[in-house]
């Protein structure tokens, strides 16, 4: 190996020079606000949505002026990397985000194995973290700088499965099914015990492994035990819909819900007509008179990435970047533990139309829930249709 | 009656899709000696060109099942381009090497997977159905397409079977798996022979993902699943052994199939993988492993 010559170091010397004259300033007005989403598998969608959301509010908010506080104006950037719904990518995500790209804000994580590997990383280094899973152990008086950015099973469940018994008071007896992993095993008891409160037999409750690709086993088990309804819980729609036609195919006919439904689109490219009469508690829709101009937009922008329309999960990214927009500047300080003390205080502009705050005292022991409606959905001749609302 | 008729269609259509695949990775370990990782990746290459292809092909008007047979073998051939590059630019050189062949196996396996989820997004995919309709028989209802699958799987299984133990190019590649100096000191071209027989290897992996992609959740990690329970039924049926794979691969379906329906599909994966630890207990080298 040749030694440098002198033209060699002093042309690096140059460089380096010219990098740490980079105005400092500059470097510090952006806030780095990381997601872990999963960004590959069933959940694709979802990550790559919340991903489109984040980044646009990060954009209308740098366009307005951006953030202005302890006088100075900072700007947001949305990091995603792929936690591909697992906690061992999600423990990779969360090193990489907090320790390699020095993020101080998470603007969400989904999922509930790789949110509690962020959240363990995350509450070491007073990061503040927003997440959209519905783990219920990710919150409470231990975890202060957890917030949750969309309605979750101890909101979303009572009035989902209440709506969907009183519709068909002839069904007494349910199957769930849910994914085995961190979100499917806290969400299967609030399920369970909202169906027994509402007087539903519940014959049965099996897992079945994420990256499953074939239903038909599952479905015949799950059809044996001849319930009046099935509830496949936390599973993503491209699983549920693969589920739902095996089904189909066995000749089960019943009443069908999808706690974690985000849409027909998906549920129909793996369930086809099985997808018809589905009941879901994450989806929205954007038909009708009570739909802004701006909801239209987007949500078109969004249907050309996606292919679907946008729902509950991704909008919550969305409104965690307005959240922290006004937390900021409420407390007049980008220290994430200011923040997170000012968060349940404060009340911000929401994708949903109006303000809104947090909650969730009695639930959850702490202020870290956003008040978000509560919206009960169906997949009517195709399209999906809104049944039910709730304003909390 | 009616749920027995319907758990055997279940474990023969699954049981299908693992003997194509295991075929595969048993005959390149047996002619090469290489445990080829990669095997998952040609799969899924060819399961994620059909999901992306027929789309677009069906949009301009052809019908499904017409859409699928211009869209099948634009699969296959992008699995085999894929392969022969891995082959001419890895596998060539690590031929019989089994640790050097397996370090370069797991790092293709990460290169590609990131390729394939760069070109192909991390979305699922659904392939539009190819054939419709059912078949009803003893109270058991099963789909067309999945009869259709059986029955290609288990034709491409004999006729591979077939063709080793009755045509030339079949006691080639039997001679080279037993004894490759042998086979060499009497004229055999080793080099080509490997060749071969890791492209037929190849051609049964993107056969068995164009065959499943209409039936399944197509996605880039699809390769994945498959993967391991090929290993494992290469493992149960005897490494190299082409029967052993065939009756493995049915083994180890029916396993998974009484597993989800009479525990729980979480446990059906426990089972299985019990039921490695037990097989090689009792076999060390799988049902018709030799040795």
């Amino acid at each position: 190996m040749k030694a440098p010559t002198t033209l060699t170091i002093g042309v690096v010397a140059v460089m380096s020079a010219s990098a740490c004259a980079v105005d400092p300033a500059a470097a510090q007005d952006v806030i780095k606000l990381g997601l872990s989403v999963p960004l590959s598998g069933s959940a694709a969608n979802w990550g790559k949505g919340s991903e489109f959301m984040c980044q646009k509010a990060a954009e209308e908010i740098n366009q307005a002026g951006g953030i202005k506080a302890s006088g100075k104006t900072y700007n947001f950037e949305c990091i995603t990397y792929d936690n591909k719904y697992n906690a061992a990518e999600g423990t990779k995500v969360a090193q990489t985000l907090i320790n390699r790209d020095a993020v101080k804000f998470i603007g969400g994580a989904l999922g509930t194995a790789p949110t509690k590997a962020l959240q363990a990383i995350a509450e070491r280094q007073d990061v503040l973290l927003f997440t959209v899973s519905w783990g219920k152990s990710l919150k409470g008086p231990e975890h202060p700088m957890t917030f949750t950015q969309q309605n979750t099973p101890y909101e979303i469940l009572p009035p989902l499965i209440g709506y969907v018994v009183k519709q068909h008071s002839q069904a007494k007896t349910v199957a769930m099914l849910n994914p085995n992993d961190a979100t499917g095993q806290e969400t299967e008891p609030v399920a369970k015990a909202t169906y027994e409160k509402n007087g539903i037999k519940v014959f049965a409750s099996d897992y079945y492994e994420r990256g499953t690709t074939e239903f038909q086993a599952i479905a015949a088990r799950i059809a044996s035990f001849k319930p009046e309804i099935i509830d496949v819980g936390s599973t993503p729609p491209a699983d549920a819909g693969a589920i739902f036609k095996a089904l189909d195919l066995m000749g089960w006919k019943g009443v069908k819900v999808n706690e974690t439904g985000t849409g027909a689109d998906t549920l129909k490219e793996t369930g086809g007509d099985a997808a018809e009469g589905v009941y879901m508690g994450s989806g929205v829709v954007f038909d009708g008179d009570t739909v802004s101009a701006y909801q239209r937009k987007l949500n078109d922008e969004a249907r050309k990435l996606l292919g679907e329309d946008l729902n509950t999960i991704q909008i919550g990214f969305y409104d965690a970047v307005y959240a922290l927009k006004t937390a900021m500047e409420t407390a007049n300080s980008v220290e994430a533990k200011k923040v997170a003390e000012t968060l349940p205080d404060i009340t911000f502009p929401t994708f949903y139309g109006g303000k809104v705050g947090f909650f969730g005292k009695e639930t959850y022991g702490n202020v870290q829930q956003m008040r978000l409606p509560i919206l009960v959905t169906q997949v009517q001749k195709g399209k999906l249709v809104q049944v039910h609302r709730i304003d909390p | 009656m009616q749920t027995a008729v319907q758990l055997m269609a279940t474990a023969l259509q699954i049981g299908a899709v693992y003997i194509l695949f295991s075929l595969g990775l048993t005959l390149v370990f047996g002619v090469m000696r290489i445990v080829n990782f990669v095997h998952g990746q040609v799969f899924a290459t060819a399961a994620l060109t059909v999901a992306y292809a027929l789309p677009t092909i069906a949009a301009a008007g052809l019908p499904p099942l017409a859409a699928y047979c211009v869209a099948a073998p634009v699969g296959v051939i992008a699995a085999l381009v894929l392969s022969v590059a891995i082959y001419t630019f890895g596998f060539r050189y690590f031929q019989r090497d089994e640790i050097g062949s397996f370090i370069l196996s797991i790092g293709l396996v990460l290169v590609l997977d990131g390729v394939l989820l760069k070109v192909f997004g991390g979305a699922v995919h659904r392939v539009p159905e190819v054939i419709t309709g059912v078949v009803s028989s003893f109270g058991a209802t099963v789909t067309l397409q999945s009869l259709v699958l059986c029955v290609v799987a288990l034709l491409l299984a004999t006729g591979l079977y077939l063709m080793l133990g009755h045509t030339k190019l079949g006691k080639v590649l039997r001679a080279v798996s037993i004894d490759h100096e042998a086979a060499m000191m009497v004229g055999i071209p080793y080099g080509k022979v490997a060749f071969g027989g890791f492209l037929i290897a190849s051609l049964l992996a993107a056969l068995a993902g164009v065959l499943i992609a209409p039936m399944s959740i197509v996605s880039p990690v699809i390769g994945t699943d498959y993967l391991i329970k090929g290993f494992i039924v290469v493992i149960i049926g005897g490494l190299g052994s082409i029967p052993g794979a065939i009756l493995a691969g049915l083994f180890v379906a029916t396993v998974e199939t009484l597993g989800a329906f009479y525990l729980d599909s979480s446990y059906a994966t426990i089972a299985t993988f019990a039921l490695v630890i037990a097989v090689l207990l009792v076999r060390p080298k799988g049902f018709l492993g030799r040795g």
